[in-house]
């Protein structure tokens, strides 16, 4: 990945903050995270963290699957705001199980100056399996946002990750439509060995480029990319069972593909209003969990 | 320039140039078949979106190939092809580039031979490396000695009219609107140019989600003119 300071796209946005300078003490989360299997369970064994980001222990709320760790990330600062610099570290050991979810939605608050930036790096050994299922992101007018994700996985592990994207706050006022300024998330997957499966860069300047155009956005506001990294026999059989539709004037459409080296899935869902893609989400993951576990999904909670 | 440097950019240029192209409309068909371009207006819409598209992943990794061509180093080279596959996320454009690329230096390897796409096709051909349409252009033109620029802007105007002809095929639209089109898409490539000049492999990015949805289910589509 490259320095945040090399990103041609962060170049406009140098200017620090008339706060506290970015990265200073806490705007500078930080969360190391360990899940090893020990017999049935998946144990929380290394836990790091440093405000504003904050995890308090593994839950088991997974009726279909006990075993499973349970981490809601937190934020105490009330999430993204301008010369933020999260890191978030992952390492999952062989067999263990996980799931990673956040307890509201990412808000990234309206700057100016400067920008925020999270780094993310999630580690799967043999067997392992890793739901990352967070909140949507809502970026607010004139923010800057840049994600960096690594992803080290072996051929034998399941990772799945998905992030939906807001165009702003939806329902607040015009301008907040896609009224942000950069959005930007790489996801870089590599094997153990380092060499690279896919880089996946989303780039996204509302301001600079109509993201309305008829292939980009469409009608569409809202927007789930979700990668299931996962081996060659689960993603076939997944292949056949998840349908991609456009029908003209539906409220969503989906669309799935094969990750370019054999990496998995890659499925795409915009709607017109949040709750439908989160459905569209919600559905694939039941698909992938019982091809790749054998269990089902969850309720969703009630307040969700 | 030289009359026969000319010639060449606009021979390799051509869209009758038998890559296969002219059987690939880059998603045209399904956004037609969904009611997603249908006037000249969205259509252009489509075209500006297919042209951010190129700029911004295979005409970064054009520049590069371009370079490595010129410093004689195959490795830079398929540096490039290999982090434009991984890259390519969406399906039907990673094969149709797939085709094409290959096509492109096997044509080129009977026109006029040159010992690094050669060599690169040798790659290829053992599945050392990709072999993508961007990377094999950059090869070839830079080996009928165009610049970086011009091999850019070749590649630009390939894409733009493998879509136009496509256009003509599959909706109501003039020879005189499409070739207008054409003639204003053309008028930014000096700037497309200046814009990713700079920019290393790394920098490859892309949005058009509903580009990718649509290419998802033209794979699955059951009556079809074009393969992407």
């Amino acid at each position: 990945m490259r320095a945040l300071a090399q990103l041609p796209e962060l170049a406009p946005y140098q200017d620090e903050p008339r706060q506290r300078p970015s990265g200073s003490v806490g705007k500078n989360g930080f969360l190391r995270l360990g899940f090893e299997r020990h017999q049935e369970r998946t144990v929380l064994t290394t836990m790091e963290r440093r405000v504003p980001l904050l995890v308090q222990q593994a839950l088991y709320w997974d009726s279909e699957m006990p075993g499973l760790a349970c981490v809601p990330l937190i934020t105490t600062s009330g999430c993204l705001l301008q010369g933020d610099r999260h890191t978030v570290e992952v390492e999952v050991g062989p067999r263990a199980q996980a799931h990673l979810t956040t307890q509201a939605a990412t808000k990234i608050h309206s700057m100016d100056a400067n920008f925020a930036a999270q780094t993310q790096r999630f580690v799967l050994s043999d067997q392992a399996y890793l739901e990352v299922l967070p909140d949507p992101v809502i970026p607010h007018a004139r923010s800057r946002f840049v994600s960096q994700t690594v992803i080290s996985i072996a051929p034998t592990a399941t990772l799945l990750y998905a992030e939906i994207l807001l165009p702003g706050r939806k329902h607040h006022r015009a301008e907040e439509m896609f009224g942000y300024d950069l959005f930007s998330s790489t996801v870089r997957a590599e094997r153990p060995s380092g060499e690279e499966i896919f880089t996946e860069k989303l780039l996204v300047e509302p301001r600079k480029r109509d993201v309305r155009g008829v292939v980009v956005m469409g009608d569409f506001a809202v927007f789930a990319n979700v990668l299931l990294l996962t081996p060659r026999a689960h993603a076939d059989r997944l292949l056949e069972q998840v349908p991609s539709h456009v029908e003209p004037g539906a409220q969503r459409v989906a669309g799935i593909g094969r990750l370019p080296g054999d990496a998995g899935l890659v499925y795409k869902v915009l709607g017109r209003e949040t709750a439908v893609v989160k459905q569209g989400v919600r559905s694939f993951w039941a698909l992938a969990r019982r091809e790749v576990t054998g269990a089902g999904i969850p309720d969703e909670f009630l307040w969700r | 320039m030289p009359t026969e440097r000319l010639l060449r950019l606009l021979q390799f240029g051509d869209s009758m140039l038998p890559v296969g192209s002219f059987t690939f409309s880059n998603g045209l068909e399904s956004a037609i078949a969904r009611g997603l371009v249908h006037d000249l207006p969205s259509l252009r819409s489509f075209l500006d979106t297919i042209a951010r598209q190129a700029v911004g992943c295979d005409g970064i990794a054009l520049l590069a190939a371009h370079r490595g061509a010129l410093a004689g180093d195959l490795a830079r080279v398929i540096d490039c092809d290999r982090a434009l596959h991984a890259r390519k996320l969406n399906v039907e454009m990673r094969s149709m580039s797939l085709r094409m690329g290959r096509k492109l230096a096997e044509l080129s390897q009977r026109v006029h031979p040159q010992p690094l796409t050669e060599l690169w096709l040798s790659e290829v051909r053992a599945e050392h490396t990709p072999g993508l349409y961007p990377v094999g252009l950059a090869l070839v033109l830079a080996g009928l000695g165009a610049s970086e620029e011009e091999a850019f802007a070749v590649h630009h105007y390939g894409v733009l009219s493998m879509v136009l002809g496509a256009a003509l095929r599959l909706m109501k639209v003039s020879h005189l609107e499409t070739q207008s089109l054409l003639f204003e898409l053309n008028a930014t490539v000096s700037d497309d140019y200046r814009s990713v000049a700079g920019a290393t492999l790394e920098d490859m990015a892309g949005f058009a989600p509903l580009l990718d949805v649509l290419a998802a289910c033209h794979v699955s589509s059951q009556v079809r003119l074009f393969m992407s």
